[in-house]
């Protein structure tokens, strides 16, 4: 558009929804270091309200037509979306926009919810698997932000000032860095306009202190972290690798399929090891998760402690054979059907499209979104091999451990 | 065979039942390029378990895709990965169901797969045996999240002797007796074919599902025997409160009410607009009253579960074990304002557009479509129910309201997890 904001749109004729998903380059990574956790605060500060626009009213006009509304922090982006029928976009959009581009930040509201976030990061410390989730990327990411988390922590938050917020939100929250994805019962045309009327008055921008992401330098051994938390059963295992940035997008997709043929299903590698047949663990995951710099490829397991030596061990021989043999045709023609499947599975509905048009536009450019199956295609036993001696090595990886106490 | 209106997508929503006694519905979605599919064996469940047999659904559920008159585990898994479909079993409170998920050209696979699995399971002892420690397992594991703990108790102190009282994964002790044979005799018992609902949304015609539901399930004959009769006791009403100290971050405060049923239809569909009003969104009347006013929590909400017999109606939230005392006084405050005075006409407006559209949102998925139409039909309310759902909420007054809320909800159960020091100074135990 004009003033520079992206607009990705899909008309869907059989659907009566419509889902606006607004993404914003404005997570975690671009706080400077002392204001961490602005970013996902300032999510929660949005629904607060502009001048015009008092705290509550959005979510009121949104909910009492029928539709919903929720928002979401990481650390390269915030995105904030509503669902309605078709009929209703005109009537929540330019709420939207208002408060997005004109967050008051009342101070009163500002010390009100910051007892909300700070109850959010209680509940999180209550949950073992986000304690050993949030262990395993303090322990990889040395420089990265990325080893930051999104919460906060409690005694930076009670630092932050709404001064501060408002100087973060007025020097990101502009146009180049959002992207509104629009999809649904919604002509072309109709949603131009909307969005266009709805998204005009920006505020003027301002001038955070400076942030710096430093790139993350290679693992150059086993770093490892071990916990004891009160009142849980299991122990948790958390191995942690470094994968690229989505300028290598081929590779990234190659640990996605490398992470489905590890532990995605009963006949998975380590899955048919170490549950079915071996019977060391409760339960064993593996996951890729791209992110815009560098990327997280990670091995989970909840088991007794009695086995966490032993489990981690066989995980290191599985790398290890990944590494020096190429998988079965077999298990290369199942997966790689498995996970285009599971793309078609997860694109039935508005809200799933814009949310994967909005991801991939913010790290990098929406179009790849499309590409994922043929990409996903494409990839041979031998990409397989070359792609788990670059970035996978059973002697180089972050570990985190939770036990028991 | 009857048709229906599915009144998001405008597409029909057929029935029929066959020969053997199987209920089939069907939505046909030609726009989608998959089906997927749910199944469910009627009176089956929680709801239909022995107290000594306590989780047995739910074992069931996880050992009857691992082994067949034909098939290993290996190979079930085999032949779901080779087509990249979705295949899962899982137990409820009033049902035993199945999810399928497929590209339209492979149902067909899927379905002979499904009936292979539902009519000759072997629950080899093997399998048996590490499920059963996988499931203890799970059991102890309940008790690292607050929040089931919370809910956990709050079951038992409402449910009494009734199944609903338990968990669906059962007991340490129930769960340890269970045996491969059991799981044979549950089998026999409920997998019959007029126990039977097969829900289908997708790209596939009625006849298309028709022709192949009768080639995979068609000589499958209703067996001579009748099912086993329901046996529980009555529950007795008597509120009390329960309290489990643990060391946490925050105390878990829940109130609980012993509601109605789906079967009484008008205060069910009463005390669903109240849950609504009181708990869903961001404009709830919890969220904006005990959050976005007083700061006290980030997770405070309430559900209301659609079930047979009489069902929770509850309250909770998460908040600083020093805020204990006060958010019980919130909570309570706010339930007990519905019965003191009548909601006005604009809040009753705003609830019921909420909670209509909300149900709307949630069949947008052929997943979701396949459940809803075959939940209601395993339940026995029928298809029609989606309607009349939504007709009855319509219809509802200021009245209704406060009379139901002063009939089911003015004496909680309360339920309380926290630190030890915090509890006992907050709250007399």
């Amino acid at each position: 558009m004009a003033n520079g904001l992206t607009l990705i749109h899909q008309y869907l004729p059989t659907t009566p929804v419509v889902v606006a998903d607004v993404w914003v380059r404005a997570g975690a990574t671009i706080e400077p270091e002392e204001w961490s956790g602005m970013a996902h605060f300032l999510e929660h500060m949005i629904f607060k309200g502009s001048k015009r626009i008092g705290p509550g009213v959005f979510d009121r006009t949104i909910e009492n037509l029928g539709g919903s509304t929720n928002a979401a922090t990481s650390h390269d982006y915030a995105h904030f979306f509503l669902t309605t029928a078709a009929d209703y976009l005109k009537d929540t959009l330019p709420y939207l926009g208002e408060i997005l581009l004109q967050a008051e930040i009342p101070e009163h509201e500002f010390y009100c919810e910051r007892d909300v976030v700070l109850e959010e990061l209680r509940y999180s410390l209550d949950d073992p698997d986000w304690i050993a989730f949030q262990a395993l990327t303090e322990t990889m990411y040395q420089n990265h932000p990325y080893k930051r988390p999104i919460l906060g922590d409690e005694g930076l938050l009670l630092q932050h000032t709404p001064n501060q917020m408002r100087c973060f939100h007025r020097t990101h929250y502009q146009p180049q860095n959002i992207t509104v994805c629009i999809v649904g019962g919604i002509a072309e045309d109709k949603a131009f306009t909307l969005l266009e009327k709805s998204f005009r008055n920006f505020s003027t921008p301002s001038e955070c202190p400076p942030h710096f992401i430093d790139a993350e330098p290679p693992l150059i051994d086993v770093r490892r972290s071990e916990l004891y938390v009160p009142r849980i059963e299991e122990a948790r295992l958390s191995m942690g690798w470094l994968g690229p940035g989505v300028d290598q997008l081929q590779d990234a997709f190659g640990l996605d399929l490398i992470s489905v043929i590890l532990a995605s299903g009963r006949n998975s590698r380590l899955v048919r090891e170490l549950r079915e047949e071996k019977q060391l663990v409760l339960d064993i995951s593996s996951s890729f998760s791209l992110q815009k710099d560098s990327s997280l490829f990670t091995i989970s397991a909840w088991l007794e402690t009695g086995f966490l030596e032993s489990v981690e061990e066989i995980i290191q021989e599985k790398i290890r054979q990944l590494q020096n043999y190429p998988v079965t045709p077999g298990e290369l023609a199942r997966y790689k059907k498995m996970l285009c499947h599971d793309y078609i599975f997860s694109t039935e509905t508005p809200g799933q499209l814009a949310g994967l048009y909005g991801y991939y536009h913010t790290i990098a450019n929406a179009e790849l979104a499309v590409i994922y199956p043929e990409m996903i295609k494409c990839l041979d036993a031998w990409d397989l091999q070359r792609i788990a001696n670059q970035y996978l090595a059973p002697e180089r990886y972050a570990i985190s451990i939770i036990r028991p106490c | 065979m009857s048709t229906l209106t599915n009144s998001n997508h405008h597409s029909a929503v057929n029935r029929l039942v066959l020969s053997n006694g199987i209920t089939l519905i069907v939505v046909e979605n030609p726009t989608a390029d998959l089906v997927a599919g749910r199944m469910f064996l009627k009176n089956a469940g929680t709801r239909w378990e022995n107290r000594h047999q306590a989780g047995i659904s739910h074992l069931l559920s996880s050992v009857i895709t691992k082994g067949t008159k034909n098939l290993s585990s290996i190979e079930i898994a085999e032949k779901i990965e080779s087509i990249g479909a979705s295949l899962g079993a899982d137990a409820s409170s009033d049902y035993f169901g199945f999810s399928v998920k497929t590209i339209a050209a492979d149902f067909s696979q899927i379905l002979h797969l499904m009936a292979e699995i539902l009519r000759f399971p072997t629950f080899p002892e093997i399998e048996v045996e590490l499920e059963k420690r996988l499931t203890i397992q799970g059991i102890r594991s309940q008790q690292e999240q607050p929040f089931n703990v919370g809910f956990n108790q709050l079951r038992e102190l409402m449910y009494q002797d009734h199944p609903y009282a338990l968990s669906i994964l059962g007991t340490e002790e129930t769960v340890s007796q269970l045996t491969s044979e059991d799981l044979h005799r549950y089998h026999q018992n409920y997998f019959r074919p007029d126990n039977f609902v097969i829900s289908l949304s997708g790209c596939l015609t009625f006849k298309q599902a028709v022709d192949l539901v009768q080639d995979a399930f068609g000589d499958w004959q209703i067996p001579p025997s009748s099912l086993p009769p329901l046996e529980f006791p009555p529950i007795s009403v008597q509120p009390g409160q329960k309290v489990t100290i643990q060391e946490t971050q925050q105390a878990i405060v829940m109130l609980g009410y012993l509601a109605p049923g789906v079967a009484k239809m008008a205060d069910y569909s009463a005390l669903k607009l109240l849950n609504t009003y009181l708990g869903n969104g961001l404009s709830s009347r919890l969220f904006v009253e005990l959050r976005e006013k007083r700061g006290l929590a980030y997770d405070v909400s309430g559900f209301y579960p659609t079930r047979l017999d009489e069902a929770q109606f509850v309250v909770y939230m998460g908040t600083a074990p020093e805020n204990t005392a006060i958010a019980i006084e919130g909570l309570r405050n706010e339930v007990d304002r519905l019965a003191n005075q009548r909601l006005n006409g604009l809040e009753i407006k705003a609830a019921k557009n909420k909670l209509l559209g909300q149900y709307a949102l949630g069949k947008q998925t052929n997943a979701e479509i396949a459940q809803i139409y075959g939940w209601y039909e395993t339940l026995g309310l029928g298809i029609e129910f989606d309607t009349l759902f939504c007709e009855q909420i319509n219809l509802i007054e200021a009245e209704q309201l406060q009379n139901v809320a002063i009939s089911y909800l003015t004496k909680p159960y309360l339920s309380l997890v926290g630190p030890e020091d915090i509890i006992k100074q907050q709250f007399a135990i």
